[in-house]
């Protein structure tokens, strides 16, 4: 037999293998299942798990704008669901074919952009506060105090419009998600008196700068701190008084999917308990599933830096989607940030 | 000649008339609608986005770009040239040498960088190794200003220097260089009034490669820069990403190339070799 | 004048490589932030059971090597061509393709990949990435060949069709293994420049053909991963080892 002959043969052999098998196209954040999460679901489920992330919401979104991307399973951040679901992007969620919905925390049961759960099923959810080293003589307890020449410049913010508006907005005393022009240029100017103070704009890539002692304080998000902390007994986490941003990731069915069966055995899959612990336990998230936090061992359970406190909890705020005009005045402020 | 020529033609025009034109049309389609709230694009047609781009914000932007890049370029050109001239003069070992200046750039770029923000950081190994020397006193600002980006981007950009270099260098008659010594240059005397002209193509072709791409870099002044520096790069990037104005990021585009067509185009008359 | 050419060459390849140097420290540390912890080799076993990194390596490899292919056969036949005479648009076409920041472009390809597939039934995949990698690597090798073009002395081609040859012949038999050194030179600018591509890959990459550089910008956004790091010491060194030899096959023959 020649050598085409055979190479022919072994391709088509290895086809027929897989042929059968149905295949679900999932396309999540990094870091965000355990290591046994999609073989446990290949093999429970006998099926093939094509697993992909992505970095920012928008790159994900820009591909599935098309409506024919080829993914089942994306995972939005609680300001994209509306509008996705606007742009007639994601399947209408039949409750009937996700018996775990229960499992989740009264918390997320009926979540600010979702009331009724009909198009997402929260994943795991976080804060932005500020990641320090307790070496500092005055520990930042709110946002004011980055703007303190207490830290010798070895502060640095995050590289994300959302997030230093957020911070500066706070610090105003304003919403988050505030669209008056007046508190959108009085917090530019915030942020540009900021500026020198200020290291860097860095998000995740400062971690080991903090752990290394590079950095002193760094306006970070809860779960990328939490990572810091495991390698650190010398960083702490403060969530600032005068308010912080809270988001939450979702798992949603794009309407385009072809294996919408196995895209709701999926998203049952990570509702069950055992499943949706072992992933916050290994990626060290918090995860909005109740049954799961039941499970996890009292340090994580407690972890007041991955699930805030009530009385912590008062002072966040969830990141809403913004207007259009609203988004172009802000990027315009942040351009001019930016480039002071 | 002709039909030869319009075979050898083809196969490229035809690549860049689909993969190219075509694209660049729908960049321009882009450019005079209206974004759409959460990113993409909808009527009604506006020509809105190129108003918005004449504001000295953006000028400034551009400026700094330019200034940056011809830095880089500069630099890039000065470290290769002796880098090519020796690979070209090379013997036996040509190709390899060649390979092993491409080496690491089939890493990738994003991790190299990250490595060059762990040597420059204030507790990275260049400053610890000068402060364990007693060299210094306190940690040098070797990161997250201008100057670590000018690094950066000469960093990430020798390959494209050295290659068209090593190009026009390998076919240099030594002969030559031996004619000079003969009549009495000193070897830098000579690689300036002989070999540079020769080599003008070369490194006409390496700037361009190098300055070109430089403008649009994001990903140095972002790291390196710590975000602080806004270059053209950056400022298309953003309007792609986190501020979902695409018909803005394309009608900044189509501007920056109009501005270099333009450059190029009065430079060209001066000098028919540009391109 | 040797040997200050020599010191400089050295010391600039010590330029090029120190990241890698501090890759391949961080790829034997037991720890998986850039802290000292201890040696292992766990990393490097563990890229060898990350089925979906080599998975994407091996797609980069079949993307990088197509284009790289096309776009030298292509480049090299267009820059003759334009070196005998030029053509203003197809020059300008190809810097503008240089000029267009990487988003832009990928976003315009997806576009219209996404209009032509409302015609021809074909989704997002390798070819879509190989045809995205050509329209973007042809100008690196065009530049380079027309470069070389410039000091090329066209007397040994006109010799060759006075004495009888067709002009095919003469390009073929005179010209091409003149240019070879810089047709070598320009397939290797072609196969980094595509080898490495994130941006517009990840566009109009679809589903199905995951390359190594997405893989990688996943993994190292969120912390870098050790296993990046062993990865990258791998392909260096696996790479490095393939020029020694290849280099030595060339001394001998």
């Amino acid at each position: 037999m020649n050598r085409r002959g055979f190479l022919i043969g072994a391709v088509g052999g290895l086809a027929a293998c897989s042929a059968g098998k149905p295949r679900l196209n999932v396309y999540n954040w990094e870091n965000y299942v355990a290591s046994t999460t999609i073989p446990n679901f290949e093999r429970e489920f006998d099926c093939r798990v094509r697993y992909s992330t992505y970095g920012s919401a928008e790159e994900m979104l820009a591909k599935v704008m098309g409506g024919n991307s080829g993914w089942d399973v994306v995972f939005p951040s609680n300001s994209f669901v509306q509008p996705m679901r606007d742009l007639a992007l994601l399947e209408r969620l039949d409750h009937n074919n996700l018996a775990n919905l229960l499992n989740l925390d009264s918390r997320f049961r009926s979540p600010e952009w979702d009331p009724h759960l009909e198009w997402c099923v929260p994943y795991m959810h976080s804060s932005t506060g500020i990641l320090y080293s307790k070496s500092v003589s005055r520990p930042p307890l709110a946002w004011a105090d980055l703007w303190t020449d207490s830290y010798g410049r070895r502060v640095t913010m995050l590289d994300d419009p959302a997030e230093v508006f957020a911070a500066c907005l706070k610090r105003l005393g304003c919403s988050i998600n505030s669209g008056n022009p007046r508190e959108l240029a009085a917090a530019r100017d915030l942020a540009i008196r900021q500026k020198p103070l200020l290291r860097a704009y860095l998000n995740e890539e400062v971690r080991d700068q903090v752990i290394a002692g590079d950095v002193l304080v760094a306006q970070m998000w809860a779960q990328v701190s939490q990572v810091a902390m495991d390698n650190s007994h010398e960083l702490a986490f403060s969530f600032p008084l005068e308010g912080f941003a809270l988001y939450c990731d979702n798992a949603a069915i794009l309407r385009e999917s072809k294996h919408k069966r196995l895209a709701y055995d999926f998203l049952n899959y990570l509702l069950e308990p055992r499943v949706a612990a072992d992933i916050a336990v290994e990626m060290r998230t918090a995860t909005a599933n109740g049954a799961a936090r039941a499970l996890l061992p009292e340090r994580d359970r407690e972890n007041p830096v991955l699930y805030p406190t009530p009385d912590i909890l008062k002072r966040g705020e969830w990141f809403k989607a913004l207007p259009g005009p609203v988004q172009r005045l802000r990027d315009r402020y942040w351009t001019e940030i930016k480039s002071a | 000649m002709k039909r030869l020529r319009a075979i050898f033609l083809a196969p490229s025009a035809l690549v860049m008339a689909l993969l190219f034109f075509a694209p660049l049309l729908i960049v321009l389609a882009y450019s005079l609608l209206t974004r759409g709230p959460y990113g993409g694009v909808m009527l009604p047609w506006s020509g809105e986005s190129y108003t918005r781009a004449f504001d000295p914000l953006y000028g400034e932007i551009l400026w700094r770009s330019i200034w940056i890049a011809a830095l880089s370029t500069f630099l890039c050109a000065v470290l290769a040239f002796p880098l090519a001239l020796f690979i070209a003069r090379s013997q036996k070992h040509k190709t390899l040498l060649l390979n092993l200046v491409m080496l690491p750039f089939w890493t990738s770029f994003l991790i190299r960088t990250y490595a060059w923000m762990f040597l420059l950081r204030d507790t990275g190994l260049i400053n610890s190794a000068l402060e364990g020397l007693h060299l210094i006193r306190a940690p040098l600002p070797l990161l997250f200003n201008s100057g670590a980006v000018v690094l950066g981007l000469v960093y990430g950009y020798l390959p494209f220097m050295v290659l068209p270099l090593y190009a026009t260098l390998e076919k240099l008659d030594g002969a030559l260089l031996d004619a000079a010594a003969d009549l009495g240059a000193s070897p830098f005397v000579s690689v300036w009034r002989i070999v540079l002209p020769l080599s003008r193509p070369g490194l006409i072709a390496g700037c361009v490669l190098v300055f070109v791409p430089c403008l649009g870099a994001y990903l140095t002044p972002d790291l390196m820069g710590g975000g602080k520096t806004v270059m053209l790069g950056n400022l298309v990037q953003n309007q792609f990403t986190s501020a979902r104005d695409w018909p803005f990021g394309s009608a900044v585009s189509l501007l920056l190339m109009l501005l270099v067509v333009v450059v190029t185009a009065l430079l060209s008359r001066k000098s028919e070799e540009l391109l | 004048m040797k040997r200050f050419l020599v010191a400089y060459a050295t010391a600039v390849y010590l330029f090029l490589y120190l990241p890698l140097a501090v890759l391949g420290a961080f790829s034997v540390n037991a720890s998986k932030i850039a802290v000292w912890r201890g040696f292992t080799w766990n990393w490097y076993t563990q890229v060898f059971h990350n089925e979906a990194l080599l998975q994407g390596m091996m797609n980069s490899l079949i993307i990088a090597i197509s284009a790289t292919v096309i776009c030298t056969v292509l480049g090299t036949l267009a820059g003759y061509a334009l070196w005998k005479r030029r053509s203003a648009l197809l020059v300008g076409s190809l810097f503008l393709s240089l000029l267009t920041p990487e988003i832009v472009a990928g976003v315009s390809l997806l576009a219209f990949f996404e209009w032509l597939f409302r015609f021809v039934h074909v989704q997002l995949g390798m070819y879509t990435v190989i045809l995205a990698h050509v329209s973007f690597c042809l100008v690196y090798v065009v530049m380079v060949i027309l470069a070389r073009l410039r000091t090329f002395d066209g007397s040994l081609e006109e010799a060759a069709l006075d004495l009888g040859a067709t002009e095919w012949e003469a390009f073929r038999r005179i010209t091409v293994p003149l240019l070879w050194p810089a047709i070598l030179a320009a397939a290797l600018l072609c196969f980094t420049v595509s080898f490495d591509d994130y941006v517009i890959t990840s566009l109009v990459a679809g589903v199905n053909s995951e390359t190594l550089p997405m893989i990688i910008y996943a993994m190292a956004r969120r912390g870098v991963s050790p296993e990046v790091n062993a990865l990258s010491v791998l392909i260096t060194v696996g790479l490095g080892v393939l020029i020694l030899v290849a280099g030595r096959l060339e001394n001998a023959s």
